[in-house]
């Protein structure tokens, strides 16, 4: 029990220092928003803004997805750049440093989205009939991503290439959520009704990810 | 006293084999050097010993419930995050709580002034990262310390400090300090010549 | 063991050509039925042995697992690639389009990704400790997707698949002299994966 404590202050403390760290050095932050930005605004131009409601939601998440891979991929190879990763490493347990980095990520993803998500409906002119739906969805993709996401940047960390190769790893293993995560969002889109099984289902993909993490990551 | 035991360790970089079935017992309560030339794996001996690398056979014995701490030329600190940060930060890992007075006292026994804890890491000279690395190390109060060079860009004050506080540290410790500098080899106990 | 298969699979590749009748409708190329089918399980069957190995990798250390594991999915991927080009001749022939996000198609294809993922990771890192340890983290960690996209992916897409030969109502409904070939086809493909596993 105290081990689990002193882990959970680990992480607190590893949590806030990406933070302050990220808010110093913007670009990582900086780069995802932008990127999304981009995406979107070029595929809104491209198209007039006028998309049918099941395309709109895949562009969403695969704009979602490649923001995602320029921002999350440098969490653990930043730090092996600057030569930080051993030092924490070396004074944090290997389960706070992981768990540490993926609530990072994760925050960092709830604020790409929360900047996104509102200029995407926006720019497309689309409503959202069922904003629980919609956000319910959104945080249960995003949770997955995350830990997938923190797991794959911790196996590109020492790959060459490896802007190329984030995405090419995460595609496969966040696909189950990527699927359900769509037709999700154009039924919060429309307001159809939902197959609420793809909801619990994407909620045990999550809970599988973070664990599978967790355990993987102690053989790196 | 508690020691660091390698029973039958094996360890190559590709084709380059570093250890051989190398046995050691390496005692607390003193300061233990470890020298050798350029790539006879002074280095990789402390790795092993703190077990941030794994041999390819053989066993790494430390005893229980003891905490590692490092100053090693691979290892750097947060350059986004000022000295008192990075002191705090890294104390915080280990559980413990830093006063401004406690950093202070950090920073005169490594010879850091108290304005140099306000400035962000990366504004450091080579020389104040070595003492902050080195404050990191005095914070977190570890058990065993694995030293790589360590006064190698410092001043002759710096060594000063820095010998003193290993040599005050010692009796409680277990310190390994890898180094080829005729001043660093004469403040240990005893000394491992490499290649074993 | 090398000329029992030449001779097996000479055995099976005269079958198909001379004792198996033409597919109603479909002609004499719809016969590539039985190079898909045992393709596609060899596809599957090494994916799940590279995982295997790879588990084996991570507890033993041990780094002949990690070349087996490499092997295996070197293998894969090229039994996979045969596999995905023969289902869509096939597709093309009995559905008129070589690809239709079938529930089938689409998980092969995540093989694929999942395969050409991991051959490329295993290119990208030097260092032959951390390559053997990040890609058999990565193939264990991808062997997981696999059950939930059984699962999601016939929610997600509509089938025109045949079903498996032995489907859910436990009936075979097949043409014996059909059904014999096929099978030994299966077995063929399997060990002449065991024995390319097996070359040193």
């Amino acid at each position: 029990m105290k081990s689990f404590v002193c882990r959970c202050e680990q992480v607190v403390a590893i949590v806030r220092k990406d933070f302050v760290v990220s808010l110093r050095r913007r670009a990582a932050l900086a780069a995802m928003m932008m990127f999304a930005l981009t995406a979107t605004a070029a595929l809104s131009l491209s198209t007039s803004g006028v998309v049918e409601p099941k395309i709109l939601s895949a562009l969403l998440w695969v704009i979602i997805f490649f923001a995602a891979g320029a921002g999350v991929a440098g969490t653990f190879d930043d730090e092996a750049q600057a030569g930080t990763l051993p030092t924490l490493k070396l004074y944090a347990d290997a389960q706070a440093v992981l768990f540490g980095k993926m609530i990072h990520v994760l925050a960092s993803l709830i604020s790409l989205t929360v900047f996104i998500v509102p200029t995407f409906l926006i720019l497309f002119d689309a409503d959202v009939a069922d904003g629980l739906l919609m956000v319910a969805t959104l945080l249960l993709g995003l949770i997955g991503l995350s830990a997938a996401g923190t797991l794959t940047a911790a196996l590109t960390t020492s790959a060459v290439a490896k802007g190329g190769l984030f995405p090419i790893l995460l595609f496969p293993v966040t696909l189950p959520i990527f699927l359900p995560a769509i037709s999700l969002t154009e039924a919060a889109l429309t307001g159809a009704a939902f197959d609420g099984g793809s909801l619990v289902m994407m909620m045990m993909f999550d809970a599988m990810l973070v664990t599978a993490a967790s355990i993987l990551y102690d053989y790196l | 006293m508690t020691a660091i035991e390698f029973r039958d360790v094996s360890l190559s970089f590709g084709r380059r084999e570093i250890f051989r079935h190398a046995t050691l017992n390496l005692r607390g309560g003193r300061v233990i050097g470890v020298v050798g030339a350029n790539g006879a794996g002074k280095s990789t001996l402390l790795k092993l010993a703190g077990k941030i690398i794994a041999p390819d056979a053989g066993t790494v014995a430390l005893p229980e419930g003891l905490t590692i701490g490092a100053v090693t030329p691979e290892m750097k600190l947060y350059g986004a995050l000022t000295g008192a940060e990075n002191l705090a930060f890294f104390a915080r890992l280990r559980g413990k709580v830093l006063s401004p007075e406690k950093i202070f006292e950090l920073g005169r026994r490594v010879g850091l002034e108290a304005q140099a804890f306000d400035v962000l890491a990366e504004n450091f000279s080579t020389g104040m990262r070595q003492r902050l690395k080195f404050a990191v190390l005095l914070a977190v109060d570890a058990d065993i310390w694995l030293l790589d060079e360590p006064t190698a860009n410092l001043d002759d004050d710096g060594r000063e400090k820095f010998f003193t506080e290993i040599r005050d540290a010692a009796p409680d410790k277990i310190i390994l300090l890898a180094t080829n500098d005729a001043t660093e080899v004469g403040i240990c106990d005893e000394v491992i010549r490499l290649p074993l | 063991m090398n000329k029992i298969l030449i001779v097996l699979t000479a055995a099976i590749v005269a079958a198909i050509i001379f004792f198996v009748p033409p597919i109603r409708g479909l002609g004499e190329l719809a016969k590539i039925i039985f190079f898909h089918v045992p393709t596609a399980w060899v596809a599957v069957i090494a994916f799940f042995t590279g995982a295997w190995y790879a588990a084996k990798f991570l507890r033993t250390n041990d780094f002949t697992a990690d070349e087996l594991s490499a092997r295996a999915a070197k293998l894969g991927f090229v039994f996979v690639l045969l596999s995905t080009a023969s289902g869509a001749i096939f597709s093309k022939l009995t559905w008129g389009a070589y690809w239709n996000w079938d529930p089938r198609q689409t998980t092969i294809f995540v093989l694929i990704l999942i395969y050409g993922a991991y051959l490329t990771l295993r290119s990208a890192v030097a260092d032959e400790k951390v390559r053997a340890k990040v890609s058999a983290v990565y193939s264990l960690f991808s062997v997981l997707t696999v059950p939930f996209l059984v699962f999601i992916v016939p929610r997600m897409f509509f089938s025109l698949h045949p079903e498996p030969v032995l489907n859910s109502s436990g009936r075979v409904q097949m043409d014996t002299v059909v059904l014999i070939v096929l099978i030994a086809s299966v077995i063929d493909a399997t060990l002449l994966f065991v024995q390319l596993m097996r070359r040193s």
